[in-house]
């Protein structure tokens, strides 16, 4: 034993105090080592930003361009029907001719009567050389009020087909080149309706195409909401509180907007209504307790009522701020306390609960993300919300009944809130679904702004409904 | 160097000032490269520990609460990167080996005129978890019950391993060493 201990001190002795002077290039690598991981927290909070604000980007973007679409696509409707007889007669008319203008005209002006074409009519080879006209003048930038009611619709199929054409023919670039190759030779040569049918099934394709990657659903959705009190007080404002006996289940929901980019990601937001509510009762602390009223026994409520005698108003703390009664209710009974020489405080002898109620109209931003993407889609979501506060209600309930005596002070009109859930969606149809979404949501700031109360709550709701999508 | 002539250093290191971490690097890497060399197999994995200890000690500098050694701080940061490599190089399987070794004959003098470099290599030859047990309980001056804790071994395994460390060195001293006192007695 004594061996192993002299071992061990002349380890100890020996290595304890070991130095080593370690390479010279190990320093460069720990500066470039700590550089890099600060570079890498700093880049990882700016690409966090920088997603957040491409998401909200895209957000308003994509709303705007929803919006535009709406407007322009009622007017384009009134311009197909004034140029159909139009139509008919000119193409009539160069049919008949086939003049080589018509074969020298620019590649552009064809596929643009192509498309045109396929978007104005049914009959599909008589419209092509009006609308030929009228997108060649629209491109040439004359403010023709015919064509601009019918930009968007031509326009935006028009550029996205000679992109297509252009990355297909690379060696021509001009318009010029590819109307003397011999390949747009032998496309002249083709009938005209055989040129239709093919530019008609490449924008089909086109469409579908766009049509896979950005997609739009509306939704309503209700939900029974289970809200939990969370939040803290001053010592001197809990010393004098109610004590909350439970929370209500409120009815929440709303309309909601999808828009969904790709198979996976989707932004949603919309307009909510929820609902949050307490109920509170006879305080547990009883240092407050009048002796006089001990008697009362269990009808005694011993939390201090603060009595306004010019305004003839009643007030006392609540867990979620200063519940403030604008009348007494008919059934209370109310007792001054003899301790007060004021005669301001007074304590309730009755047996009384109040019922707090809040709404709130919640607009969220949800980014979602489809786990699992089949028939039966599962789906989790995260995000923010605002919420306005639309109503603050105080009710009574006693002996005699229910009655709205007041509201709770110092309440702040807007919060933020973040939302956790897990969405599962079950296709009804091709376009409409059913919703399944546990969520929970919890409040940011403190719904009151009174600096002795922090009253932060949070829910949990299953928001179930339909969505269709377009 | 006392806490105090550290406190602008290591708010400058906090702040990213690299010639300050430089400065503090200067002062205690000799140290605590001897640290790493005791828990490290070789120098190459002490070396890459010693790398690893300093990134993390820059990094959590913030977290140093000005009331304790520094060196101890840097030391303990240095000593968890060494375990936690051994933890994700080696299975640390709990062995209950109470093999008895036949006793070594050797005399302290053969260990005091061993040198300090020769010392680290024989530890650095030990299998990790007696490596690691010796270390913690011999030279950091660990009760049993620490080291039980600290690496999720009962205490039993740890005095178990501790002799087995102990009777490994003084087979290795003997077979290394042992002619040194011979030599000395016979030149003497």
């Amino acid at each position: 034993m004594k061996k192993d201990k002299n071992l061990d001190e002349l380890f100890r002795d020996k290595l304890l105090n070991y130095e080593q002077e370690p390479p010279a290039y190990l320093l460069d690598n720990i500066l470039s080592g700590v550089a890099g991981a600060r570079r890498k927290r700093k880049l990882i909070f700016w690409r966090m930003a920088g997603v957040a604000a491409a998401l909200l980007l895209a957000f308003v973007a994509g709303w705007q361009l929803n919006i535009r679409d709406g407007l322009e696509m009622n007017p384009t409707v009134v311009v197909r029907k004034n140029l159909a007889p139009e139509v008919q007669s000119e193409t009539k008319n160069q049919i008949e001719k086939k003049t080589p203008t018509n074969e020298t005209s620019t590649a552009m002006s064809q596929l643009a009567t192509l498309e045109s074409s396929s978007a104005i009519g049914t009959n599909q080879s008589k419209p092509i050389a009006r609308s030929s006209e009228s997108e060649t003048i629209a491109l040439a930038g004359e403010p023709v009020p015919v064509a601009t009611n019918s930009e968007s619709l031509l326009l935006k199929p028009l550029k996205s087909l000679y992109r297509r054409i252009r990355s297909e023919d690379g060696d021509s670039n001009t318009l010029q080149t590819r109307k003397t190759s011999k390949n747009s030779f032998d496309l002249a040569e083709k009938s005209i309706d055989q040129q239709i049918m093919e530019q008609n099934k490449q924008m089909l394709a086109v469409e579908n195409k766009s049509k896979e990657k950005v997609r739009w659903l509306v939704g309503a959705q209700v939900s029974p909401e289970y809200s939990n009190s969370r939040g803290s007080q001053s010592q001197v404002y809990a010393s004098n509180m109610l004590n909350p006996s439970s929370n209500s289940v409120d009815l929440g929901g709303g309309i909601s907007v999808e828009y969904k980019k790709g198979k996976r990601w989707s932004l949603q937001s919309g307009v909510y209504y929820s609902g949050l509510g307490q109920s509170s009762g006879n305080s547990s602390n009883s240092s407050s307790k009048d002796l006089q009223y001990a008697i009362s026994g269990s009808n005694y409520f011993n939390t201090v009522v603060n009595m306004d005698a010019s305004t003839n108003k009643m007030s006392l703390n609540s867990n979620a701020g200063v519940i403030e009664l604008n009348k007494i209710p008919s059934g209370m009974v109310l007792g001054t306390s003899l301790e007060d020489k004021t005669l301001t405080s007074s304590v309730i002898v009755s047996q009384t609960n109040f019922v707090q109620n809040f709404q709130y109209i919640e607009i969220p931003l949800y980014l979602r993300y489809t786990l699992i993407d089949s028939r039966f889609d599962v789906v989790v979501l995260g995000g923010f919300s605002s919420n306005v506060l639309v109503g603050n209600q105080i009710f009574v309930e006693d002996g005699s009944g229910k009655s709205l005596v007041g509201k709770t002070k110092d309440m702040e009109s807007l919060n933020y809130s973040g939302t956790l859930g897990l969405g599962f969606k079950y296709g009804l149809s091709k376009r409409i679904f059913l919703n399944v979404e546990p969520r929970m949501k919890y409040y940011l700031n403190s719904l009151n702004s009174n600096s002795s109360v922090t009253y932060k709550p949070y829910t949990f709701g299953v928001f179930t409904g339909l969505s269709y999508e377009f | 160097m006392d806490l105090e002539d550290f406190k602008p250093i290591i708010s400058d290191c906090i702040a990213g000032n690299q010639k300050a971490m430089a400065k503090l690097y200067r002062q205690f890497a000799p140290k605590m490269f001897g640290v790493c060399l005791r828990y490290a197999k070789d120098a190459t994995e002490a070396e890459d520990n010693l790398q690893d200890g300093f990134i993390k000690v820059f990094n959590n500098l913030k977290s140093f609460r000005n009331d304790g050694s520094l060196e101890g701080w840097i030391r303990r940061i240095m000593i968890n990167v060494s375990l936690e490599k051994i933890r994700k190089q080696h299975l640390m399987y709990p062995v209950e080996d109470v093999a008895i070794y036949d006793s070594v004959n050797y005399s302290d003098d053969v260990i005091a005129k061993i040198s300090a470099d020769d010392l680290m290599k024989l530890i650095q030859q030990l299998p990790p978890r007696y490596q690691l047990v010796f270390n913690l309980y011999v030279i950091e001056g660990m009760s049993h019950q620490e080291i039980a804790t600290e690496m999720s071994i009962t205490q039993g395994t740890s005095k178990s391993n501790l002799a087995r460390a102990r009777d490994i060195l003084k087979k290795k001293v003997h077979e290394n060493f042992g002619e040194i006192n011979a030599k000395n007695n016979y030149t003497a």
